[in-house]
Formats: structure tokens, sequence, C-alpha cells
């Protein structure tokens, strides 16, 4: 079966989250085409639940995505301030 | 709703709730498309609102006022890292005087020759644990039966006790032993060191000799213990099992067993792929068929305490404590960084130290790639060689495919051993791990039980972490 998924909405990122989950289980070719790509899936038998699924699990690595890009630097923040030497970390120097 | 900023966190779907979870570990149940709404910034609900600040999920600040305590926090879940290695694992000997059907050790007859430590070995084994900076030492002597070998076991303990008159530290001792030959002699020396004995007990009679190899091993097992409950006392004995194909079908006879032999806990331990245990046909059917055991048994665990019987599991006890505490645990299989040399170095009968346990059993195989050097070594040699600091590039789940963006990453940890003994590399491949299979499996249900039978379960969990 083939998945046709939109770049602009999904990242190679989500993309391949989704896709190293499923790899023990099918052989999974990727084609880019322009802002398109092609995912040719081998194995798999029931083509409906096959593809809910992988959209479920697609959408969840996107917001997933989402919370890491707007928490990436608190949480280095966070990181430094439990193993690091860094009590003075001011919310400007954060912000410049 | 006021304007808010995520904190990190991620989240996973049971029994039809979003389970979110920090970085802490801290969890929070919320109705299917609470995430959705979080990150769309159109929260309509004041009370998850709150809930969510309170629990380090947003804040209402770019910087979060309360940011050193949510650090302070992160830092204590990983305190074990910050004292060193604990424990010490002593293989005195491959001897040994059962023929468990899935010896992990590659254990040896007991009139083998040439595979025990010998007194120099130990000397040289304490002195290197001492090397360790944690201000607590746990010696745990394994085998074979480490039993066969009182007068090292003695030797080891005195000759520690004397180095510890310097150094100061907090000195415990642990005795796994399968309780067939606890000698009087023996007794004395852990009564007088305050020595706990591990012991190991599959289930009932018809399960235990049969795993044991011998028709009288339950008798005799049942026989050491109560002999080390009488000199030790009862709290100095505890027991391991290992769950067999043959135990699979027992899970409410071996807790039973158990409990009718005054035991307060079980730990059901699925078989490690190590020793002859490798051997096992089929390890797809085995982990599935474990998976179905651990419920079925956790299940009836939860029944004897509504019944008014105080008995837990310490598998899901320590993933209760990860979940409800803010401390860290000392279980070196649910560590990230990894347990091993973090938290456990070997000391083996060959002369070589290991990083694991497991480590050692493989090497019986012919398989040294996690032999970290002579005991004879420096210690910065063989805990910061480069072993283990290849090791270390790949021990924490923070930073591993498939681990990394894995919800319920705070719960598990990560295990380079296992890794490479199953899968062929340190890295791992979690879609087809069994341990991760496990765990998830396992953490899931726990996680199921507490969002549906709240009122049921959660009295009887936090009993059991007091």
């Amino acid at each position: 079966m083939t998945l046709q998924i939109d770049r602009n909405i999904y990242s190679d990122n989500c993309i391949s989250k989704v896709v190293y989950w499923l790899s023990n289980q099918y052989a999974i070719s990727r084609y880019l085409e322009g802002k398109k790509e092609l995912l040719v899936i081998e194995g798999a038998c029931d083509e409906e639940s096959f593809r809910k699924s992988f959209f479920e699990k697609l959408n969840d690595y996107k917001l997933r995505e989402i919370i890491d890009a707007e928490t990436k630097d608190i949480r280095t923040i966070l990181y430094a301030k439990a193993f690091g030497d860094f009590d003075d970390i001011t919310e400007e120097e954060i912000t410049e | 709703m006021k304007r808010y900023a995520l904190l990190p966190f991620n989240f996973t779907r049971i029994s039809g709730k979003e389970v979110l979870i920090n970085e802490l570990g801290d969890m929070l149940i919320t109705p299917i498309g609470s995430v959705q709404k979080i990150v769309d910034h159109s929260l309509d609900n004041e009370e998850l609102y709150k809930s969510l600040v309170a629990n380090f999920f947003i804040s209402e600040e770019l910087l979060p006022s309360l940011l050193d305590v949510y650090a302070s926090r992160l830092r204590l879940k990983k305190s074990f890292l910050d004292d060193r290695t604990a424990l010490h694992i002593f293989v005195l000997t491959l001897r040994c005087n059962q023929n468990c059907v899935y010896c992990q050790a590659s254990s040896r007859e007991e009139n083998s020759i040439h595979c025990s430590m010998t007194p120099e070995m130990m000397e040289t084994s304490v002195k290197l644990m001492f090397r360790s900076p944690s201000p607590s030492l746990t010696m745990e002597f394994q085998g074979g039966e480490p039993s066969l070998e009182p007068k090292i076991i003695k030797y080891g303990i005195e000759l520690a006790e004397e180095i510890n008159q310097q150094e100061c530290r907090k000195l415990s001792y642990v005795l796994c032993s399968n309780c067939r030959s606890l000698s009087d002699e023996l007794l004395q020396i852990c009564k007088q060191y305050h020595v706990l004995i591990s012991t190991s007990l599959d289930g009932p009679s018809c399960i235990h000799n049969k795993n044991r190899g011998r028709e009288d091993s339950y008798e005799k097992t049942m026989a050491g213990i109560q002999k080390a409950r009488e000199v030790l006392g009862h709290e100095y004995v505890s027991a391991l099992m290992t769950t067999s194909e043959l135990a699979l079908d027992y899970p409410k006879e071996i807790v039973d067993e158990y409990v009718n032999d005054g035991f307060t806990d079980i730990f059901l331990r699925a078989l490690n792929p190590y020793g002859l245990a490798s051997d096992n046909e089929d390890w797809d059917k085995y982990n599935e068929r474990f998976i179905t055991f651990y419920k079925e048994a956790l299940e009836y665990i939860i029944e004897k305490n509504k019944q008014g019987i105080f008995f837990r599991e310490d598998y899901a006890t320590i993933i209760l404590r990860k979940m409800l505490t803010p401390y860290t645990t000392g279980f070196v299989d649910l560590q990230s960084p990894a347990g091993t040399v973090n938290s456990v170095l070997i000391y083996n009968y060959d002369g070589y130290v290991y990083a694991s346990d497991e480590s050692r059993m493989l090497a019986e195989n012919g398989d040294f790639t996690f032999r970290l050097g002579k005991i004879s070594d420096k210690y910065e040699d063989i805990v910061y060689g480069e072993k283990v600091r290849n090791m270390g590039k790949i021990w924490a789940n923070e930073a591993l495919a498939g681990c990394s963006d894995c919800p319920i990453r705070a719960y598990c940890g990560a295990d380079p051993v296992r890794n490479h003994s199953t899968q062929g590399d340190m890295y791992g491949f979690r879609p087809s791990s069994f341990v991760c299979k496990k765990n998830k499996a396992i953490i899931e249900y726990i996680i199921s039980l507490m969002i549906e039978r709240e009122d049921e379960v959660m009295p009887i969990f936090r009993s059991w972490l007091r």
C-alpha cells in the first residue's frame, strides 16, 4: 500500500519516528516528491486500520514536536540548573 | 485563562484518558483532547489549568518562579549518580550444589576446581571496592553457590571491616544463597556482621524442584530459610523467584507459597537470556506469556491485600516509587544513566572486573565485551576506561532512539548489556526489544489500574511505598 503525506504539515522528524516503530513489522520505502512524501508499505494486511493507526501516531508525534520546540530552552536551563553550576541564569539571558 | 508557557512533558493514551508525564515523572490523568488544547492554548477547564500549573506542565511565567525547586527535584531523581558505585558483587565461585534448568551463571559441579576466588583476589577486590567514593558500600556474595566458600566470605568481610575503621563508610552485606548448605559457622559470620541472605524460591515444591534439578531442593531450601531466620531474625532472609516456563502456568500458586512461607513481598522476575536460560526455544512466546503471568499474579496480590494481608510485588513497587515519590530507586535495571558501572561493579572469580552481573554471565559464554579490566588495575583505568566511555555514549534513555520520546521514559531505564546480548549491539532497537515491550506492558498496566480502579488500588499501592 502507499501513503501520501504532506510535508508542509508533517516533518521528516515526525514521519521518521512513526516509521521507526513500524520497521520491525513492515518494509517501508520513502520517496520525496516536492512537498509530498510517498511511503510504500509492504506487509500491511488491513489497509484502513493501518492508515488510521499511522496518522494517529503521526499526529501524536506532531504534538510532541510542538511541545519539544516550545520547551527546548527551558529544558536546557532545567538540566543546567539541576546538574551544572549555573545558578545565576536570569530571565533576561534567556530572552536575549 | 492566562497566557502560559509550556514546560517539557510527554503524553500517551491509556484506558480512555490522556496521561501526561513531565521530566520528573509526575503524572496527570486528563480527558482525551487535553494535550491538543494545551498546545493550542485553548484550555477551557479551570481545574485542569490549575493542575497543569501546580504540577509543572505549564507555567504562567516564561521562567517559572519555582524552577529551582523543579531543578532540585530533577537532581534528586538522579541522585544515584552523586555517590557513584554502591553495589559491589563478588562472584566467589562457579561451584554449585544444584542443577537449575535455567542457570544463568554457568555454574559447575560442586567438586570442580579452578573456578573460585583466592584470598589474594579477595584482598585486591576489596581494596578496589574502597576506591569507589560512595559513602555506602554493599558487598554482595554470589556464585555458583557462594556458601560453598565460607572462608573467603569471612575473609572478605573481616578485611572490609578492618579497612573501614579508617574509611568510615556504611557497609552492608548480602549473601545470595540457595540455602542448601548454610553451615553453623557461616550463619555465625552472617549474624556477627548483619549479613542479609537473599535466597531463591521459585514457588511450590513441584515448581521449585523441577527448576532446580533436584527432588529435595524445596525441602532443603525451606529448611535453610527456617534455620537462617532462627539465627539471624526473620527480616534478614529475603527470597527471589525466577519465572521459568513451567512457572508461567502457576501465578496464584507461587504467590500463595510466598504468603504461606511468611514473606511479605515477591519479585516477579522474568528469565534473563544468559547461561542455560539463553537456550530457551521461543523467546517471543515466553515474553508474551510472562506479561500475562505478571498481570495475573499482580491481580492476585491486589486481592490478597484487599483481604487484609500486606504483601507487595517488588517490580511494581519500584515503578510506583518512581511515579508517586520524589525519590530515586537503587534498582539498577531501571536506571538512566544505566546501572552498569554507575551503580554496580562485579569482581569475578577469574580476577577481572565486569560492568554488571549479566556481563560476567556473558563472559562464561566467551563474550568479554563488558570485561573492564583486571582487579589489579587502577580504579580510574577501570571506571573511566575506553569501554566505559563507549558505554557512556549510549547508557542514557534520554538520548536513545525510541526511548527519548517515549512517554514513560521516566519510569524506565537503559541497559546496554541487555541490548548487546539480545540484539547484537549496545544501542539496541526498541521496536523488537523484549525489555521495552515488557516494561511498557507492565508500566501501562499499572497506570491503567490507577485510572480504572483508583479507589481500590491506590491505598494498596501507597501502602507498598511506606
